[in-house]
Parts: structure tokens; sequence; C-alpha cells
């Protein structure tokens, strides 16, 4: 029974990433374009809402090719390493009053942890496609990651102190609406952390298309070249959803549907503001990156903590 | 009990590849294997009334692996940029 | 045979063919793909055995970390150019004699659940939070003290290495 539960859930998973990314695309296109004072699609539709019908088959239907130097395996397979661990990371995200699809003990955790399998995908399909340029990419995008997760658990660690669970029901039951201005501090950590381990810009150094043609993808086509979009904006609404739910109380302001439709709206909201930083900020530097990891954000996700433990025995 | 022979069949495998491999990375990809068998073999053990016990001591075991790794994969890392060595039979002295 | 026992035995056997292709591999490649399959299998081994704690733990530390400065290490250490690097070894039966005795002496001496048991009861953080805070407090703090030193020694050695 809970395989069949698993499998209905995984199928449910990827296609709430696919349909979440062809929306995202259409959304960031006309986000950018608003920003950067140009025309978005147009012709397709309204608003140029059909431009992805376009898109999706051209990406289906392109030749998947595989560069006769690369290793056939690793080069085939490792896109699916790196989608299948944040389609599993969407589970443990509380949708509802007590309820997440996968109610783990451990739930928070597993958020955090899951995703960081993706930067062995990503390694290994660079370093699959023998390619310097991709194997730097995907050099500085596991460097990037694995930095990038210690600011990002250390605030989420904050609002855990506060609920006193690792559980993601029991934490949204402990839920209370002073907890925005205690842990606001913490959501700007989460925030510029969770857009770096996604790889965006201004933080797309693996795949900056200037010196590295496009990373750790440069040789993918096709399909596989989407499953990578896929993860990536797979990303973007995994981390959007759980920062909605732990930092804003999501569906927590009203009950039933009505809660739900709030918390996709902050999620949503979240979104337009990963897309507006990424068309506004120039790209930093590799040094810039990890000197602002490290003596920037984790110091400040530190303050945070111990602010959360200061209000949490406090009470 | 499948799970005690799989372990005690990877800490064989760990042995036999810190036995056998001339790569240094291969040694401390052996120590790992023992160290995780090791690690699975404590919670068996430990199962049932000590189960909190059990598993505090594996996250404590995780914790001081990791260290160990880290450092090992340091050290291989210098000694390769200094002398372009990474093979054990290379490394006759110690000092210098 | 339930669903639990499956979850065992699978966990069971991508422990055992992780840690062969760990040890026989001759690409760094497949040695680095069978490492990561072998942590894996520790850690569905961890939540089979109750304990979502460590098993998340494990794949955070291991595979998000350990397994990623290990493919760093190898792409340093490579020798080959564009090729995936051999990890050499000398097949010898001496060693294999040993490990082979080590696995039946192992296989017999260890302590065994008796298998059809019900599965265990899943451990909560909080319980292991109070053993780590309580009675297991000195281990604690001597685990932060021993990162710490880790850490140190690291930057010790990196810093040294350079110097020439």
């Amino acid at each position: 029974m809970s395989f069949v539960w698993g499998l209905l859930y995984g199928t449910g998973a990827v296609i709430l990433i696919a349909g979440g990314a062809v929306v995202g695309v259409w959304w960031e296109r006309k986000v950018s374009a608003r920003i950067q004072l140009r025309l978005g699609p147009q012709q397709l539709g309204p608003a140029g809402s059909l431009q992805m019908l376009a898109d999706v088959p051209k990406l289906l239907f392109k030749e998947d090719v595989v560069p006769a130097s690369a290793d056939r395996l690793l080069f085939r397979y490792a896109p699916l390493a790196v989608f299948a661990p944040i389609a599993m990371s969407l589970a443990v995200i509380p949708f509802w009053a007590g309820w997440a699809p996968l109610d783990s003990a451990a739930g928070v955790l597993f958020f955090l942890a899951v995703p960081s399998i993706s930067v062995l995908g990503i390694l290994f399909s660079a370093w699959g496609s023998h390619n310097t340029l991709a194997t730097l990419g995907g050099v500085r995008a596991a460097a990037q990651m694995v930095s990038y997760e210690v600011p990002r658990a250390l605030a989420v660690l904050s609002v855990v102190v506060l609920g006193g669970s690792l559980q993601p029901s029991e934490l949204m039951d402990a839920w209370r609406w002073w907890w925005i201005p205690v842990t606001l501090l913490g959501f700007g950590v989460y925030f510029i952390a969770s857009i770096a381990e996604m790889n965006r810009g201004p933080f797309d150094l693996p795949e900056a298309e200037s010196e590295l043609v496009a990373g750790y993808f440069a040789d993918y086509s096709g399909i596989r070249w989407a499953v990578f979009m896929m993860a990536e904006y797979g990303a973007m609404i995994a981390s959007a959803l759980f920062g909605a739910a732990l930092f804003f109380g999501g569906f927590m302001w009203l009950p039933g549907v009505a809660g739900l439709a709030v918390h996709i709206g902050i999620a949503a909201l979240i979104i337009t503001a990963v897309m507006w930083v990424k068309w506004t900020f120039p790209r930093l530097r590799q040094d810039q990156l990890m000197t602002f990891c490290w003596t920037v954000l984790t110091p400040l996700a530190l303050v945070q903590l111990v602010l959360a433990v200061v209000v949490a025995l406090w009470l | 009990m499948i799970l005690t022979v799989a372990c005690a069949g990877a800490f064989a495998l760990g042995v036999y590849a810190v036995l056998v491999r001339r790569e240094i990375i291969g040694i401390l990809a052996g120590a790992e294997l023992m160290l995780g068998a090791a690690a699975v073999q404590l919670l068996v053990a430990g199962s049932g009334e000590f189960a909190a016990g059990a598993s505090s001591f594996g996250l404590i075991l995780l914790v001081v692996a990791a260290a160990e790794a880290v450092v090992g994969l340091a050290l291989i890392v210098t000694a390769y940029r200094r002398a372009k060595r990474s093979r054990i039979e290379e490394f006759g002295e110690v000092s210098g | 045979m339930s669903a639990h026992d499956l979850a065992v035995a699978s966990a069971a056997a991508l422990v055992l063919a992780g840690a062969a292709g760990t040890a026989l591999a001759r690409s760094a490649t497949r040695l680095v793909l069978s490492l990561g399959a072998f942590l894996l299998g520790v850690a569905l081994c961890f939540l089979a055995l109750g304990s979502p704690l460590l098993a998340a733990a494990q794949v955070f530390v291991y595979i998000g970390g350990v397994l990623v400065l290990v493919l760093f290490a190898l792409m340093v250490v490579g020798r080959g150019d564009g090729e995936s690097p051999r990890v050499e070894s000398r097949h010898d039966p001496g060693a294999a004699l040993v490990a082979l005795g080590l696995f039946v002496v192992l296989a017999i001496v260890t302590p065994k659940r008796p298998s059809g048991i019900a599965p265990p009861e899943m451990v909560s953080p909080l319980a292991v939070a109070d053993v780590l805070l309580g009675s297991g407090i000195v281990a604690f703090e001597l685990a932060g003290v021993l990162l710490l030193a880790a850490l140190l020694a690291v930057l010790v050695i990196v810093k040294s290495g350079g110097e020439r």
C-alpha cells in the first residue's frame, strides 16, 4: 500500500514541477521583460501564455546529442540524479494543518539534506562531459552549493528552535504570527542562500555564459537540458513553498482551501522576488561569492540563531 | 540478521580495499566502508530499549568519521600538490 | 514478506553492492558512484532501523559533503587527461584470505536482531537530544572540540602545503 502511495506521490511531484516550470518560464519572461523595459512574449494567446506550448515540443523532439568523448552512463543519467532529489524534497513541505505528504520526525532536516544529493548529480554530469568548461562549471557549482548549505541550514534552524520540533506538522502547529518579525533576518539569509543553492543569478557563476558557455550543462540538448531546467525551477518552487510555510506561516492564516491559496500566493510572491533579483543584480565574482557566504551570510545566520534561542528561552 | 551479514561483508570489503589499494584515495574509501558498516551494526545491536542511546552514539560516530575523512583528503591533496605523488609506495619517508 | 522486510533487504543489497564496487572498481568514476551507493544504503539501513534523524544526517554529511570532497580530491589527483583516472590495486590471495576470515568471524560473533520481528519504533529526535544533552554531554562536547581541531588541522595542512 505504501508503495502505491509513493508511486502516486512521485508522479504528482513530477507533474507539479513540470507544470510549475512551464508557468515559471512564462512568468520569468514577463517579469524580466518588465524589469528591463523590453517586450516579453506577445503573439501566442493572451499575454503570450501559449508560447510555452511551442517551446515544450521543441525541447521534447530536439535530438538528444551525447558527445563522442563523454562517459555515456554518467552523461545520460546524471540529470536524473539532479532532478529526483529535488522532487523528493517536496514531500516534506506541510500544505495543510497537521498534514504533510511525508510527515517524518526529521522532516525539516530531510528537506535540507536530500537536495544536497543533486550536487553530486551536477558534479557527475560535469565530469561525465569530459569538457573543460563543463568541469569548471561543475566544480564551481559544487563549491557554491556545499558552502551555502551552511547559512541556509542555520537560518531554518532558528525556526526549529522556536517551534521545538523537526516534524513539519508539529512545527506548523506551533507557528505563531509574531515569529515573522523574530525570524525576518533568518528569512533574508534563507532567501539569499536558496538563490545560491539553485545556481540562479546573481549567483549563477557555474553557468556564466560569458566565460563558461553554459557551465555544467554546456553539452546537453533537448530533453536532458530540459531536465536541468526543471530541476532549477523545481528547486525554486520547493524553496519558496517551504520558506512560505516556515517563515510566513503559509496555510496557517486561513482555514482549509483558502489557507492553501494563501500559502501558494506567498510562495508565488517569493518566486517573483527571486526573478526580480536575478534580472536586477549583476553576477558576482568567484572570490566575492565565497567571502560573502562565509563572512556575511553565516555570521548573520548565527546572530539570527542566537536571537531565536533568546526569544525561545524568554517565553 | 540480513543487515548484520551485509555489514560484516561491507566491513571485510573495506579491509580488503585498505590492503590492496595503491591509490591513497582508494584506501580512504575503504576506511569509510568500515566506519559505515560499524555504524549500522551499532544501531542493530542497540535497537530496543537502548535505541535513543545508539542513535546518539551513531551521530557522534558520524561526526568523528567525517572529520577523519576531511583531514585525510586535505593531506592527500596537499601531498599531491607538493610532490605530485598519490600512490602509497611513493611515500617512503614521513618527514619533510 | 512485508514492506519493511523488503526495505531492509534492498538496503542490505545496496550496502553490499556499493561496498563491492568501492573495493574492486578500477575507474575512479565507478569508485565514487559505488561509494555513493554504499553511503545511501547506510542511510536506508538507519531508516529501516528506526532512526530518521541519523538517516537525514548521513545523507547531509556524507553524500552532500564528504563524497563531494572525495570527488574534488580525485579531480585534483587524477592523472589521466580527460579520461577518468584509474584507481590501481594489487590484488593478492593473502589479503583476500584475511578479508574472508574477518567476514566469517564478524558474521558469527556480532549480535543480531532476530528476523521477522516487528519493525522497530521510530526514535524521535527529542529522545536523541535528551541523551546527547544529558548523560552524553561529555561525548557531545568532545565531538565539537574534535570538529574544531579538524577544521584547524585542515587549515594548517593546506596553508603549509601552499608555501613550498
